[in-house]
């Protein structure tokens, strides 16, 4: 169980017990600065990992005990040195001036109450502290101490490029000790099927399947290993919703058009449809596919859901129940006999939010949609009545994204109130809530297995949280701006993040590491998908373009023993050009939603915004 | 839409410079122009401020003191913000909740169970309408509704036949094709009335444009004419009432009367 950093009450009730003499701060800082730019160059790299935190938590003390002039002289005198990556922050802070501001300001007052976390090579942090515990500096040593947390580790200082890779979060890096824990990164047991084969108009027999002359053909990705994989969690670990006819139904679909699925690959590269909306005004908010790329939606900020049939067949209500009661309820085509022709049209608008909907995901029965606002509401829809059936109050504040499990019953939900939210269809309140997040919740994920939840935040950081327990699992650091789309690998094993800095960034659940840095785009990346096999990772960005990916390549170069948990970080190669399979342009359309249909086609889905 | 990068500020009003100007110092540069609007409508500088200066007034006269003060500024502030702008609760907070609600396992499933949703009162599938001239549901055939002034015409004549009007669910009207002439001294009527769903059909000129209106022959008399009518309930899928159900054979018989 990783506990994580309780915030102590007692010095956040007290008044801040003064870290030496205010006014001698900026000597405190100019003196530590100078030491660090005179070390050695292996170790200058590592230490100079101190200037932000310090910065910020000086300047905020400063702030918080109503010592105006001294605060903004220090911001005016050493906000330039900091890195790039902190601008943001810094234009934040510099109009927080007084203590009233910061009452309001949430993330700040966080970080102030936790550690900002350093990891630092052994050899450098000796250096460290042989410094500051010479006398004339125990000053600047107490607030190292009160505010930084340094996770030192054994192993060769790490180089300015190594470090800027895992840096820029509000948190700082991830102690080791945060990632150990074990994650089921398996997945779950598919059911066995045997599907008829071949025959394009024989509709998935039940599950014994008459073979008649054909020898049925078993589902191949259900029966790999009769034994359990080891990092698959037990199928029980959760309550999960039993599989109902349809489901099946819907599987052996799966695995018939599975057989038919273009393989991918750097010699084959998928195509690529885009759906454009278009006259959107820049109102486009969020997009969704369901599996069987058979209805998209659209979340808009007229607070509007929209919901297109993507293929020829059209949208249908249910009849009313007077009719209802009217029909053979024993005929063969019932499904069929149900639905109300009178109402059959492409599209289907859906009214109820009372604010822009930022979030929206078809259950995997295609039953029902969820859509969430910023109004504070997560609102689940029939796809049947094309009715609000519930709303699901909890965060009072907007709320950032919302996803269906890929078993259906559970989802998650995330926004501005800093954590993210497991709710259940049938239980009004939510069943867990995952705290921990210094920012907004941008993001959230299931896993393929339903086990674990990713999100990422506004504080630059991706967690990886466990449904089972509610405890955070995995740690992420390395993005330089909010996170936007997560994505992950179709095997359970990689976590793909983008973010506004324009990059991805892979990641190792199992290891708990970062193993690849795509550059490339140029803006903040929306989406992400892999392919329904992994072998290509597609990114979609504000910069108007797709990109591919060569997922294959991007993970099997790993040489695992360089895997050292030990140390916490692998050298990442320089190979971004070398994954990159082709960019894709649009016509000034930045990209929204990515999404692979059964067969490997790819659709892209995105507002045209005529600048 | 163009993003502007400034608001030209020659011929921009002195607000909408100021605006432009704090929009610069938080590093804001590309913007559309009527983002300075929408800003000076939302957060109003002057109703801001001259609502926070009237609340100093009062504070610093209730303090008996001779002007208004930072002070009193400082404390019409809080107050105000407490009551306007809430924020997100503390992290203290989040985490304590977060613990108790991780602590209890995650309930069963129940198999089998249909649409998996809340209890009814915590979802949004009831009807949120009621219909005004319906007094009581009809439970069976002997339960009688009266409904009070169903002008079905004259007393002592034969009732003419009025056209339904509207397909509003409310003014049903019974066009009594009833063979004799029938007197309507002293009726009473039972009418159970269709819901504002469309089963109410657009007048049709010849049939009876009320669905299932079983006019029973015996009841039929100088004294009472019993109508009974289906209530359809457009969301509500449960729990229909027993004369739907008996509606069915009936119709065959006392269709088009």
């Amino acid at each position: 169980v990783v506990v994580e950093d309780q915030p102590d009450v007692s010095a956040v009730l007290s008044a801040y017990n003064q870290q030496g003499d205010p006014t001698l701060y900026e000597e405190y800082y100019s003196g530590l600065k100078h030491f660090i730019e005179c070390s050695l160059d292996c170790h200058r790299a590592e230490l100079s990992q101190l200037f932000y935190p310090l910065f910020v938590h000086m300047y905020l003390e400063l702030v918080y005990n109503q010592h105006e002039s001294e605060a903004k002289s220090f911001f005016e005198r050493f906000h330039g040195d900091q890195e790039c990556y902190y601008q943001d922050d810094l234009r934040v802070l510099s109009s927080l001036t007084k203590k009233e501001h910061m009452k309001g300001n949430e993330t700040m007052l966080d970080f102030r109450t936790s550690k900002f976390v350093l990891r630092i090579s052994r050899d450098s942090y000796q250096l460290l502290k042989r410094h500051l515990q010479e006398k004339q500096n125990n000053q600047i040593w107490n607030i190292v101490q009160e505010h930084l947390y340094i996770d030192i580790f054994d192993g060769m200082p790490r180089s300015k490029q190594q470090i800027d890779a895992m840096v820029g979060s509000l948190a700082g890096e991830a102690k080791r000790e945060a990632n150990k824990a074990k994650v089921f990164f398996g997945l779950l047991k598919e059911p066995e099927f045997d599907v008829p084969l071949d025959d394009e108009d024989e509709e998935g027999e039940n599950e014994e399947g008459k073979p008649k002359k054909k020898k049925p053909k078993k589902d191949s990705a259900g029966s790999k290993s009769k034994k359990q994989d080891p990092n698959a969690p037990p199928q029980n670990r959760i309550p999960l919703p039993e599989l109902k006819d349809s489901d099946k139904l819907d599987k052996i679909m799966n695995v018939k058009e599975a057989a038919r699925r273009v393989r991918l690959g750097p010699d084959c590269l998928p195509s690529i449809c885009f759906y454009t909306f278009l006259n959107a005004y820049q109102g486009l908010t969020a997009v969704d596919i369901t599996d069987d790329s058979s209805m998209i939606v659209g979340g808009f900020a007229d607070s509007t859901v929209r919901v297109w049939s993507v293929t020829p067949k059209k949208l249908r209500s249910v009849k009313t129940a007077a009719d209802l009661s009217l029909i053979d309820k024993e005929s063969d085509d019932v499904l069929e006999r149900i639905m109300d022709e009178k109402t059959a049209s492409e599209l289907k608008i859906l009214y109820g939010h009372s604010g822009p909907v930022y979030g929206t995901s078809f259950s995997p029965d295609r039953n029902y949609l969820l859509s969430c606002s910023e109004d504070g509401t997560v609102r689940l829809w029939s796809l049947q009545t094309f009715t609000c059936l519930v709303g699901y109050k909890g965060h009072n504040y907007p709320v950032w994204d919302t996803q269906f499990s890929p078993y259906g019953y559970y989802f998650v939900s995330g926004g501005h109130d800093r954590v993210a939210r497991l709710w259940a269809t049938d239980h009004y309140q939510p069943l867990r809530i995952f705290a921990g997040h210094l920012a907004d919740v941008t993001c959230t994920r299931f896993h393929p297995n339903s086990n674990y939840i990713a999100t990422g935040s506004a504080d630059r950081t991706v967690r990886l949280w466990d449904v089972l327990n509610g405890n955070c699992v995995r740690i992420f650091t390395g993005h330089k701006g909010p996170i936007h789309s997560l994505a992950f690998s179709p095997n359970g094993r990689f976590l793909a993040t983008g973010a506004t800095d324009g990059r991805v960034l892979l990641w190792d659940i199992g290891h708990g590491l970062m193993v690849g840095e795509l550059k490339g785009h140029t803006d903040t990346i929306y989406a992400l998908r892999f392919s329904r096999d992994g072998e290509i990772l597609a990114s979609g960005s504000m910069d108007n373009t797709v990109r591919l990916w060569d997922a294959v390549k991007a993970f099997e170069d790993l040489e695992t023993d360089d895997f050292t948990t030990a140390t916490g970080h692998i050298n990442l190669p320089e190979n971004s050009q070398d994954l990159l399979l082709g960019t894709y342009m649009t016509k000034s359309t930045p990209v929204v939603h990515l999404h692979f249909t059964r067969r490997n086609l790819l659709l892209a889905a995105g507002a045209y915004s005529s600048q | 839409m163009e993003p502007a990068k400034m608001a030209s500020p020659k011929s921009a009003p002195k607000d909408a410079q100021v605006m432009a100007q704090i929009l610069k110092d938080m590093g804001i540069t590309e913007y559309e122009p009527r983002v300075i609007n929408q800003m000076l409508d939302g957060c109003v500088p002057k109703g801001y401020v001259t609502t926070i200066l009237e609340d100093a007034k009062i504070y610093s006269s209730h303090a008996k003191k001779s002007s208004v003060d930072a002070d009193d500024v400082r404390l019409a502030i809080q107050c105000r913000t407490d009551q306007s702008f809430t924020s997100p609760p503390p992290r203290d907070f989040l985490l304590d909740i977060a613990r108790q609600k991780n602590q209890t396992p995650l309930p069963l499933i129940k198999p089998y169970s249909g649409p998996r949703l809340p209890p009814d009162r915590y979802c949004l599938t009831a009807p949120n309408y009621r219909l005004k001239s319906l007094q009581k549901k009809v439970s069976s055939s002997a339960g009688r509704i009266t409904v009070p002034r169903l002008s079905v015409g004259a007393v002592s004549s034969r009732p003419s036949t009025p056209t339904l009007g509207t397909p509003s669910a409310q003014a049903v009207s019974v066009s009594a094709k009833v063979g004799t002439p029938v007197s309507l001294t002293g009726q009473r009527f039972t009418v159970q009335i269709p819901s504002s769903q469309a089963t109410v059909k657009a007048a049709t000129p010849t049939t009876p444009t009320v669905q299932n209106v079983l006019i029973n022959p015996s009841l039929i008399g100088p004294k009472n004419i019993l109508i009974t009518t289906n209530m359809v309930s457009s969301q509500n899928t449960s729990g229909d009432p027993n004369p739907l159900k008996r509606k069915h054979e009936d119709d065959d018989d006392y269709d088009n009367l």
